[in-house]
């Protein structure tokens, strides 16, 4: 836009409320006899354009075609009545004053529109309007924008716009915006109603490697109608793709909140109001409370321990077998995974277990070590750390009293199974609890609201369905996305349904619509011609009033 | 929760500070003989601002996609828009009479956002992972900030014509007034905005159906959020009608951009409330 646009216009000496566009200040300007003729005119027109689309409506039933044709006739006639009738009815259709009124009625018609749900089984207005039901249904408000009183609107509206434009013909430079809107309008209008009426949207079917599509199933409102209409070329899906994004591990902090359900009963549900990193940093929560995690175990286990205590505990080894380290109480053994070596600890003289070739027998009391072959037993002094059979065991080392115990490990840095040591701060006392995202459960906190920690699911990111169409010799492969559609030969096809329990299945849309390239062309005319109505046109209203010669002969 | 802000969020809780300063500095500036006052005014808003851009853009960094997916996050995005635009108004106006509105309701915004809380950064559906998405919001908040500051102005009209305070202070050259020492027209100022507004509110408008046109294959579905954002621009059009005909400047257009940005708030945060809301694919999760 720049910074011209914005600029105020030519600052002059009024006052802060203009004196001369209040009624009060004016009384002749609110109210001249030709203003109070383009109300009464403006107001009958539009009576008669309801009440007519209200009556007409007993017989004629909403519908696509009945907007059109219903607007657009009655259009025609407006034009031609305030073309040939003489009086005031040209300049009141063309007028400011009836433009804003039809505007104004438009809005309500586009409010009503959000009030009452559209197109919708009798039975539903019943059930949820009650005793308005028979009047919106009465009176067809249940489709109303393709009814008759909206298409009564939407003609004098059309007309409206048709004769303000005629009246800025010839074009000046001054004008140009003014006229090129409106007939933008008019172009999109036009467009809207060739892309309604002429249009014809469907679905298709597609699997993978499935038959080439020819054909779809009409639609209307998302509703199949019966019909089937043909593609003019084939379609066949070679690929489709569902794009996920990446998921990750969070700490939800959650609060209750009153919401309405399906039935419009006020419930109430859990809802996620922020979450966290889940790293050590101790973050406050909305209630005043406070938390952290104490630890994080990306891929949580368990791991055993064993620490020496004064009384009631029993002897412990330490043995490492193959490389791994192993506590074992008295009489516990351990082998290696291919069963040929067994380490076996006893406070007395343990037994080697059966089936092993080779076996370590440990006895605490006496602190030796037996190596048990086929060829018979050695015995030798225990040697805490000394290395046997060539490297293979090594007791690390021998308590006399110790007691197993466990504590929270992680077995890789990958996030296989993560697992938190959450610590909250609720009133200045401390809570720890083990939070594991494979079976997250809510820590409730005292002021409300309670932390998860949790794995955010894979959402989707894209659908992508990869297809080949074929008409003669043209042939395209493109992928149809979301946002993305393919055109082909007067048709356009959309992404717009997956079933994720069949990945080789995409439910494609395809759109017929001869009205485009009139909507966009009257898109674009309305945004230069409202540009120029506003930014231009002003530049050259102020030429003409510089070129204009100063004087009493000019003020007149 | 403000512990939880100041904690977790300083960059908010400074910018929502700022604004409220803004308020009483620019308050300050109705009444002070002093330059100096209405700049150190001036400073708080463009501080704020300012840092909101920071916060704006640190979210789109956090969340590696546009900044205004949720309530929360467009709270935030509009209260930017309106506080730069605010600030763009006061030097081409040199003017600082709008100040005290325009940092309520910006410091408004981000209370509100505050009070909703829905700070959780989602993902953002495929369906809005479009080239449309970003131009169609920046130009729709760009032209929201601007009806509201009409609306701002409005409001001053009509006060100014009900309190000789205000009068005296739309007149009069202050540090925290008038700068250029000529009275202000306010119906011009609020026209210039609606009609900024109004060019922003079409173009988005317009966006926002090629944009449904590369979804869905329909420019137009009805849906009540299309249907409330033409109702605005039904009203905002008819105001600029209306403004052709006789006996509707000054006051009587001053109620209708009031009414005109009742239905542009409505259509942003009211969606909800609408007995067809379930049907729509506009309305805010977290609204």
């Amino acid at each position: 836009m720049g910074g011209t646009p914005l600029a105020p216009g030519p600052r002059t000496e009024v006052s802060y409320v203009n004196s001369t566009s209040t009624p009060a200040a004016n009384p002749a300007a609110a109210g001249g006899p030709s203003a109070q003729r383009d109300s009464r005119l403006t107001a009958l027109l539009i009576v008669i354009a309801l009440l007519a689309g209200a009556v007409l409506q007993i017989w004629v039933p909403p519908g696509r075609w009945t907007a059109i044709v219903g607007a657009g006739l009655a259009s025609w006639v407006v034009v031609a009545l305030a073309v040939f009738v003489p009086g005031r009815l040209r300049q009141t259709v063309a007028g400011f004053r009836f433009t804003s009124t039809l505007l104004i009625g438009l809005a309500v018609f586009a409010i009503l529109g959000t009030l009452i749900l559209q197109g919708k089984p009798e039975a539903l207005y019943r059930a949820r309007y009650g005793a308005v039901a028979p009047v919106i249904i009465g009176l067809r408000l249940d489709d109303i924008f393709h009814g008759l009183p909206f298409a009564g609107l939407m003609a004098l509206f059309g007309a409206a716009v048709m004769m303000s434009a005629s009246l800025r013909w010839p074009l000046r430079g001054r004008n140009l915006g003014f006229f090129v809107a409106h007939v933008g309008l008019l172009t999109s209008l036009g467009g809207a109603a060739a892309s309604s009426g002429l249009g014809i949207r469907g679905r298709i079917d597609l699997h993978a490697g499935g038959d080439v599509a020819r054909e779809l199933v009409v639609t209307k409102g998302g509703i199949a109608t019966g019909e089937i209409a043909p593609l003019g070329f084939d379609l066949k899906l070679d690929k489709f793709d569902l794009v996920l994004y990446e998921s990750e591990y969070r700490v939800g902090y959650y609060e209750k909140a009153r919401v309405r359900d399906e039935d419009g009963n006020v419930v109430e549900q859990w809802r996620l109001k922020t979450s966290f990193d889940p790293d050590t940093t101790k973050h406050r929560l909305p209630g005043g409370d406070s938390f952290r995690l104490e630890a994080v175990y990306p891929d949580f286990q368990l791991v055993p321990q064993v620490s020496p205590v004064a009384q009631g505990g029993s002897p412990a080894l330490q043995a490492v077998v193959d490389g791994k380290a192993r506590w074992l109480m008295d009489g516990e053994s351990v082998q290696t995974g291919d069963g040929r070596l067994a380490v076996a600890f006893g406070w007395g003289s343990p037994a080697a277990p059966e089936g092993v070739l080779t076996a370590v027998l440990v006895s605490g009391a006496a602190r030796q070590v037996t190596i048990h072959t086929s060829d018979g037993d050695a015995t030798q002094p225990l040697r805490e750390g000394a290395p046997l059979l060539g490297g293979a065991v090594k007791i690390a080392s021998l308590l006399p009293s110790a007691q197993r115990s466990s504590s929270y490990g992680t077995a890789s840095a990958e996030w296989r199974n993560p697992a938190a040591s959450l610590e909250t701060m609720e009133g200045g006392y401390p809570r720890r609890e083990l939070v594991l995202a494979s079976r997250p459960r809510a820590v409730m906190l005292a002021r409300g609201g309670a932390l998860v920690f949790e794995k955010r699911d894979q959402e989707a990111k894209a659908f992508l369905s990869h297809v080949t169409a074929t008409r003669g010799d043209d042939v395209v492969n493109a992928t149809v996305a979301v946002n993305d559609p393919l055109s082909f030969h007067g048709w356009t096809l959309y992404q717009v349904n997956y079933n994720p329990k069949d990945p080789t299945y995409s439910g494609i849309e395809a759109v017929y619509d001869p009205g485009v390239p009139f909507v966009f062309l009257g898109f674009a005319l309305i945004c230069l011609g409202v540009f120029h109505m506003f930014y231009i046109a002003p530049r050259f209203a102020a030429g003409v009033k510089r070129d204009q010669p100063a004087g009493p002969a000019a003020a007149a | 929760m403000l512990q939880y802000v100041l904690a977790e969020h300083p960059a908010f809780a400074a910018t929502t500070g700022l604004y409220g300063a803004a308020v009483a500095l620019y308050a300050a500036a109705w009444i002070s003989t002093k330059r100096l006052v209405g700049r150190v005014a001036t400073a708080a808003m463009a501080a704020a601002v300012a840092i909101n851009l920071f916060l704006v853009l640190y979210r789109a960094y956090e969340a590696g996609r546009e900044p205004f997916k949720s309530l929360f996050e467009s709270l935030v995005f509009l209260a930017l828009c309106f506080g730069l635009l605010y600030l763009v108004m006061e030097g081409l106006y040199k003017t600082r009479i709008f100040g005290v509105l325009a940092a309520i309701f910006t410091s408004g915004l981000m209370v509100y956002a505050l009070a909703k809380w829905d700070a959780e950064i989602v993902k953002m559906p495929p369906a809005l992972r479009s080239p449309w998405f970003m131009p169609h919001v920046l130009v729709y908040f760009v032209g929201y900030a601007a009806v509201a500051f009409a609306t701002v102005v409005a409001l001053v009209q009509l006060l100014a014509a009900r309190s000789p305070a205000v009068h005296r202070l739309v007149t009069n050259a202050r540090a925290g007034t008038v700068l250029t020492g000529k009275a202000l027209d306010l119906d011009q100022i609020a026209y210039d905005s609606i009609r900024f507004g109004f060019v922003l509110l079409t173009l988005g408008l317009l966006i926002g159906s090629v944009w449904a046109k590369s979804a869905w294959g329909d420019f137009w579905v009805w849906d009540p959020k299309e249907n409330w954002s033409l109702v605005t621009w039904l009203v905002y059009a008819a105001y600029l009608h209306l403004r052709k005909v006789k006996g509707w400047r000054g006051e009587r257009a001053a109620w209708l951009a009031i009414v005109g940005f009742a239905v542009v708030m409505f259509t942003y945060l009211g969606m909800g409330i609408l007995p067809t809301a379930e049907e729509s694919a506009h309305v805010y999760s977290g609204s």
